[in-house]
């Protein structure tokens, strides 16, 4: 209870003082703060120790007053209360109050209420609640049976509400819509209660506080029903109960008095009613004023927040926990939501308010609704009625709902009718796209620049003043069909001529002014997809606006409300540089990038990085010419931030005397901002504690996996409210926990939408066309046989790998063996790739290094037992010599050996390079001698020199090694060990050396250490005259990494280039559009990696048709898991809501590998 | 089927162009693998005089594996059964992928020239042979004239 009115202390007070007409009220303003920890308790039930004789109020769970004592004793009593709690309070009110409620069983609380709701009407009530009927027409205030005043409905009235419904009053409801309710006698009545008679809807007890009913509510559904009855409006006589889901409905809202509603009698049977039996009765809703009953509602709700903000940040030590108070809004939110829904009433959608009822936009969105969440539900979580522990539940989103949340963000419309603007052309080289150049127009208005956006200037204000609050949304109200107005014939419109009215759903809140939208924030969020130029457009933007225009003028450093220190007071505003944070392998691209766009003398761009920079401060600020652009890690940002928290610890300084953080930058710009997504991560927290006056965040994946990867994003942008994590917590994390999607996603619509942009390269511009045209690109699986070794070394690993699934399936702890079945399955798909990856360290190979000492040894034995079937590695020093010389002697001139016959094909001359030799020197096509080998094996036969017979040796095939300027060297051949996807991936390199040389061919693997093999044997396979190979991976420095791209990215007609990529280090950001071949050497788990692989070369600059080709072992674990690739695209790679579900799919993954 | 590679075409085409005296080998219009093949038996032979006709057929794994060759005409012979099957080794153990058509016809021509009763395949004959072999050429070139004389057919 005391957490709980913490706000409420803030609520009471805020609203007095914003009163103005509370006069009597302010002056006594100090006595009664005085007061009012003890009077709140008062109200809220609580026993104040020190008052005595309250503990028999009429407040109480107990009705002592009313029932044990006399009128007049009874009356005394509460007027003495009354002016206790309210001290200075003329008798003669406190006297006429009191009697005026003496009729209720909870006199003090509802003659408090009243004072503070309508100080100078005491007359206006008793027209209500006196003791004769009131005229039907006149009724205002239909709630007369409320029990106790939920704590909400207090703060509310005795602030600023009071003011507005005076001025209201004449016409303070207004109608809603009707119901017909099917309702259950409990009483008896003593003859029919005849058509059209007036009931009355109340709350049977004043026993229950609204939360505590929620409570029970959770454990037994129907328990409100009991508490919501139906009086005989003229005795008060209860005469029967609702059906549970109104009385859901009605439960909250009868004890609020923001929706008032009147019941009249339809059908009794016209005979007497006994318990049990059924009746209908019209149930009209009307919207009562007071709910309307605030000055602004956007103020009033950034107020709100600001003041829970506060607090929070007070006591932010302490977990947020949902208040009491917030689960009783929470629940009166839901039942207007399901009042809402029971009228039908649907607000009128954004873009009709926007686009004058443009057809195509509201399909669009009709289409994409998102399921009920009852669906969702079902789907997801078949437990959801259990789980209380949401919280500690990932709440990972699925692919249908990623789509809705792109879709949703990107089916604006005024995308298309965004001004397109383009940066100085003195200044920038580059030719900007069209939708780069809107791009470029949305993100100066996102500034406000507005002087650059000039011609356009009006617009975009207008635009920007006009935005509605897209939490709010329009209702209209519906024509006047209640009971009343259709029996007097009164069908005018009893409110002004408004037609229409604002809610805000997720908080409750109601306006009758149109809720406008300011962002205060200058930044947002650019999350085109990948390939679209985000970069260039940032280059753009920053060109466009290098500087702060308004720097001279000094008052700049009110940082929005934000729960970060003000570092921004004590450290210089560099207000001529953006700063620039990128992951480390895109540093020199946007450095390059920015070299390409500069034409301008005086604009420049620094890396910092590896401390390349003496001082940044004094480059940034001492300087004539500080860089228009820095250019930095994370890296480096969480490294410097580290340091800061150390010095922090031992030196009591807060001034930050050098780095990043040593000065507020104007502009902070983060691309792959979604490296930030988690929060916790010391790269995060040091990048949210950057100082930037504009903010912007680079990502194509804003949502990696959770929801609440958008929460980082919104904070890096300090984009109030929601960047208070109490705030995000409540309207997002929350729902999505408690698998109310739609409204989660609602809100995070209404958040990013206005601060985002998003193009896709499916959607088209003005004109129809396509945002981006690129060649098509063509991917090939090409499924490849294990060569001999690899098969017999693959049989081996497979068959422990199904027994220890089998053992794990057979006694149910599988799960438990996940790591142990993921090196199996690791060591399968390092054999799919080349047996010598087998034991070898890699990135991917992580603590496996007891299980590699096993592996050696496992694979020693296993090749020792297939040398006897003639493959071996081991190769005889001896007889290799032996064959050299056969050979040596047999062509013993260059003639010769360039006019050798291969008797098995009848091929004359082979080419040298393909030649085999035997041990006894006769030669032959490789293919051919190959497949003299392979048939007597598997006849079973010797193998003989086809030519003289001598037996012969596999192992001892030797070639001709033929190097640039070097007389033919006899080499020996370990042919066999080269593997499939070698064998597969040479012989693609060379038809295309023969077809398209100088074309750049880019090879991927997610092994590192098979880059390194690779590497080896193209080397080998090559003359270093045709072929460069270049390597990216992570064991690159920067500098290495740019000079590898660099060098790649020049076309040689002379030589092809082949770049070896490593996933890990290349998979994001490169460009690598110079190259149109490429070679997906393993598959990936991920099916959206290799598509992010394969982006590196199809995006914006290609311009030959992309081929790539993805090798595949057939038979092996590599096509189970193009399998599970398959599926991983259509049901969405992250869809299990709960750990279950995960698991479940996970034991799916492996027994589907191993089936 | 297989396409037909490119050494049985390169085999065929030398067959035609440069033909090894004394044989002749033609391969079937509709099947490429299929030879119709005639030997002249060879001289100081009980078979001189003789023109024998022959089957061969390429399987499909040649030339890893031998030709399948048989003998049409009716011939006394110790390697050679009632059946036409020939023994001899290049067309078993001893083949071997430099081998080819035109050699193993070769072979076989040899073979006709100096019988191995030592090795047979049709005892009876190569018993004959060994006991009486006089008579046994005799007969054998009794029945190349009856059997594998030119004019017959």
């Amino acid at each position: 209870m005391t957490e709980e009115n913490l706000p409420k202390k803030r609520f009471f007070k805020d609203e007095l003082e914003s009163s103005q007409e509370f006069k009597d009220i302010e002056e006594q303003k100090l006595s009664f703060q005085g007061n009012l920890e003890n009077a709140k308790s008062f109200l809220f039930t609580e026993k104040p120790s020190s008052q005595e004789g309250v503990d028999d109020s009429p407040v109480m769970i107990e009705e002592t007053d009313t029932s044990s004592n006399s009128p007049a004793s009874c009356l005394k009593k509460n007027v003495e209360h009354f002016r206790n709690i309210v001290p200075g309070v003329p008798l003669e009110r406190a006297e006429l109050l009191c009697r005026m409620y003496s009729k209720e069983n909870n006199v003090l609380s509802k003659a408090l209420e009243h004072h503070f709701e309508r100080p100078s009407s005491p007359a206006a009530c008793s027209v209500n609640y006196g003791d004769t009927l009131p005229d039907t027409e006149s009724l205002v205030t239909p709630i007369p049976v409320a029990s106790l005043p939920s704590p909400r409905n207090h703060q509310e009235e005795n602030g600023q509400r009071t003011s507005k419904r005076l001025k209201t009053e004449s016409h303070s409801r207004r109608f809603i819509g009707s119901l017909q309710v099917n309702a259950m006698a409990t009483r008896p009545t003593v003859r029919p209660i005849k058509y059209a008679t007036k009931l009355k809807i109340g709350l049977s007890t004043g026993s229950l506080t609204m939360s505590k009913v929620s409570h029970a509510n959770r454990s037994k559904k129907a328990s409100m029903a009991s508490y919501v009855k139906i009086y005989d409006a003229v005795n008060e006589r209860e005469i029967g109960r609702v059906p549970g889901d109104i009385a859901r409905i009605l439960f909250p809202l009868l004890q609020t008095n923001e929706v008032e509603f009147e019941a009249t009698m339809i059908f009794c049977d016209n005979k007497r009613l006994s318990i049990g039996d059924n009746f209908i009765f019209q149930l009209d809703c009307f919207l009562s004023f007071r709910i309307f009953d605030t000055s602004s509602p956007i103020e009033g709700q950034s107020k709100t927040i600001h003041d829970s903000s506060k607090r929070r940040w007070d006591s932010s030590t302490q977990p947020i926990v949902e208040t009491s108070e917030e689960l009783e809004n929470g629940t009166r939110i839901m039942s207007l939501l399901s009042l809402f829904d029971k009228l039908n009433i649907k607000p009128i959608r954004q873009s009709e308010i926007l686009e004058n009822e443009d057809k195509d936009s509201r399909d669009e969105i009709d289409i994409i609704d998102l399921d009920d969440d009852k669906d969702l539900v079902d789907i997801t979580s078949p437990c959801s009625e259990t789980d209380n522990d949401a919280n500690e539940e990932e709440n990972i989103m699925n692919m249908n709902q990623l789509k809705f949340f792109y879709k949703a963000t990107q089916s604006i419309d005024f995308l298309r009718d965004l001004p397109e603007l383009e940066p100085p052309k003195e200044e920038f080289k580059l030719n900007l796209r069209r939708y780069q150049k809107q791009g470029l127009a949305w993100m100066l208005r996102r500034e406000q620049e507005f002087e650059k956006l000039s011609e356009y200037d009006d617009f975009s204000k207008v635009d920007n003043s006009m935005m509605i609050n897209p939490l709010w949304q329009q209702f209209k109200w519906p024509k006047d069909m209640s009971w009343e107005s259709q029996r007097s014939g009164d069908r005018t419109p009893k409110a002004s001529a408004e037609q229409r009215f604002y809610a805000n759903l997720h908080t409750g809140e109601f306006s009758t002014e149109k809720p406008i939208m300011k962002t205060m924030m200058k930044g947002g969020i650019l999350s085109d997809e990948m390939g679209l130029g985000k970069t260039i457009s940032t280059l753009a933007l920053i060109f466009s606006a290098p500087i702060d225009s308004e720097a001279s003028s000094k008052q700049l450093f009110g940082t929005e409300g934000s729960d970060f220190p003000p570092q921004s007071q004590n450290i210089p505003y560099v207000s001529h540089t953006t700063l620039v944070v990128v992951p480390m392998s895109l540093l020199n691209q946007w450095n390059l990038e920015f070299e390409k766009a500069n034409a301008s003398k005086s604009m420049r761009s620094e890396i910092y990085y590896g401390g390349n920079v003496s001082s940044l401060k004094t480059l940034l600020t001492k300087t004539n010419n500080p860089p228009t652009v820095v250019l930095t890690t994370y890296g480096i940002v969480q490294n410097e931030w580290s340091k800061i928290i150390k010095e922090k610890d031992t030196s009591s300084s807060h001034t930050v005397s050098s780095g990043l953080f040593s000065v507020e930058f104007f502009r902070i710009v983060i691309d792959e901002g979604h490296t930030i997504r988690n929060r916790m991560t010391r790269t995060s927290k040091a990048v949210l504690q950057l100082a930037g006056k504009r903010r912007w965040v680079l990502t194509g994946t804003p949502i990696i996996n959770r929801l609440d990867d958008l929460y980082s994003l919104v904070k890096f942008l300090r984009l109030e409210p929601w960047s208070q994590i109490s705030y995000w917590k409540m309207l997002v994390s929350e729902p999505f926990e408690k698998k109310q999607y739609k409204k989660a996603f609602d809100v995070v619509n209404a958040i990013m939408v206005p601060v985002s942009l998003r193009r896709t390269k499916q959607m088209k511009d003005a004109d129809g066309k396509l945002l981006v045209e690129l060649p098509p690109k063509d991917i090939v699986v090409e499924r490849l046989p294990f060569n001999k070794t690899q098969d017999h070394v693959y049989k081996y690993f497979l068959g422990k790998a199904e027994n220890s699934v089998r053992s794990g399936l057979a006694q149910g702890d599988l799960l438990r063996k996940y790591s142990t079945i993921l090196v199996h399955i690791l060591r399968l798909r390092q054999i799919c790739c080349d047996i010598k990856l087998l034991g070898s360290r890699d990135e991917n190979d992580e603590d496996l290094s007891t299980s590699n000492q096993l592996v050696n040894e496992d694979l020693k034995s296993l090749t020792q037992g297939a040398a006897g079937e003639g493959f071996s590695y081991e190769f005889d020093a001896r007889k290799m010599q032996i064959a050299i010389s056969n050979v040596q002697k047999m062509y013993d001139s260059a003639e010769l050996l360039e006019n050798i016959e291969c008797s098995i094909c009848t091929t004359e001359p082979i080419s040298l390079d393909k030649a085999l030799f035997l041990e006894c020197g006769h030669g032959f096509c490789e293919k051919c001698i190959m497949e003299y080998f392979e048939f007597q094996k598997e006849k079973k036969l010797e193998t003989k020199c086809p030519n003289c017979r001598e037996l012969v040796s596999y192992n001892n095939l030797v070639k001709v090694e033929l190097k640039e300027g070097e007389s033919p060297k006899i080499v020996p051949c370990n042919c066999d060990q080269k593997p499939a996807k070698v064998e597969a991936l040479i012989k693609h390199l060379k038809v295309l050396r023969d077809t398209a040389l100088g074309e750049q061919v880019v090879i991927f693997s997610q092994f590192s250490s098979y880059l390194d093999v690779l590497e080896n044997e193209l080397n080998e396979t090559f003359a270093s005259n045709e072929v460069k190979i270049y390597k990216f991976d992570g064991r690159l420095n920067l500098k290495e990494r740019a000079t590898v791209l660099e060098e790649f990215g020049v076309k040689s007609l002379s030589k092809q280039k082949i770049l070896l990529l490593s996933l890990k280090a290349g998979g994001v950001g490169l460009n690598l559009t110079c190259a149109s071949y490429a070679f997906m050497m393993d598959p990936w788990w991920s099916p959206s990696m290799e598509d992010q692989a394969i982006d590196r070369i199809h995006r914006i600059g290609q311009t030959s048709n992309v081929k790539v080709t993805r090798f595949i072992m057939e038979n092996s674990i590599e096509e189970k898991m193009l399998k599970i690739q398959e599926r991983k695209r259509t049901i969405g790679e992250a869809m299990d809501a709960d750990e279950e579900e995960r698991k479940k799919r996970r034991l799916q993954d492996i027994q589907m590998l191993f089936e | 089927m297989a396409s037909l590679p490119k050494r049985i075409i390169k085999e065929t085409e030398r067959l035609v162009s440069d033909p090894v005296p004394g044989i002749t080998a033609e391969p079937h219009e509709d099947n490429l693998r299929y030879f119709d093949v005639t030997i002249e038996g060879p001289q100081q032979s009980p078979y001189e005089d003789g023109v024998f006709h022959l089957e061969l057929f390429l399987p499909d794994d040649y030339p890893m594996e031998a030709p399948k060759v048989r003998f049409l005409t009716k011939i006394y012979h110790p390697n050679i059964d009632r059946l036409g099957r020939i023994c001899l080794d290049v067309l078993k153990t001893n083949w071997s992928p430099a081998l080819q058509i035109r050699t193993i016809l070769l072979s076989i021509q040899a073979l006709l020239a100096s019988p191995n009763p030592n090795d047979p395949l049709a005892n009876d004959v190569a018993e004959d042979w060994i006991k009486n072999e006089e008579g046994a050429i005799r007969k054998a070139h009794e029945w190349t004239q009856l059997y594998a004389s030119k004019d017959v057919k």
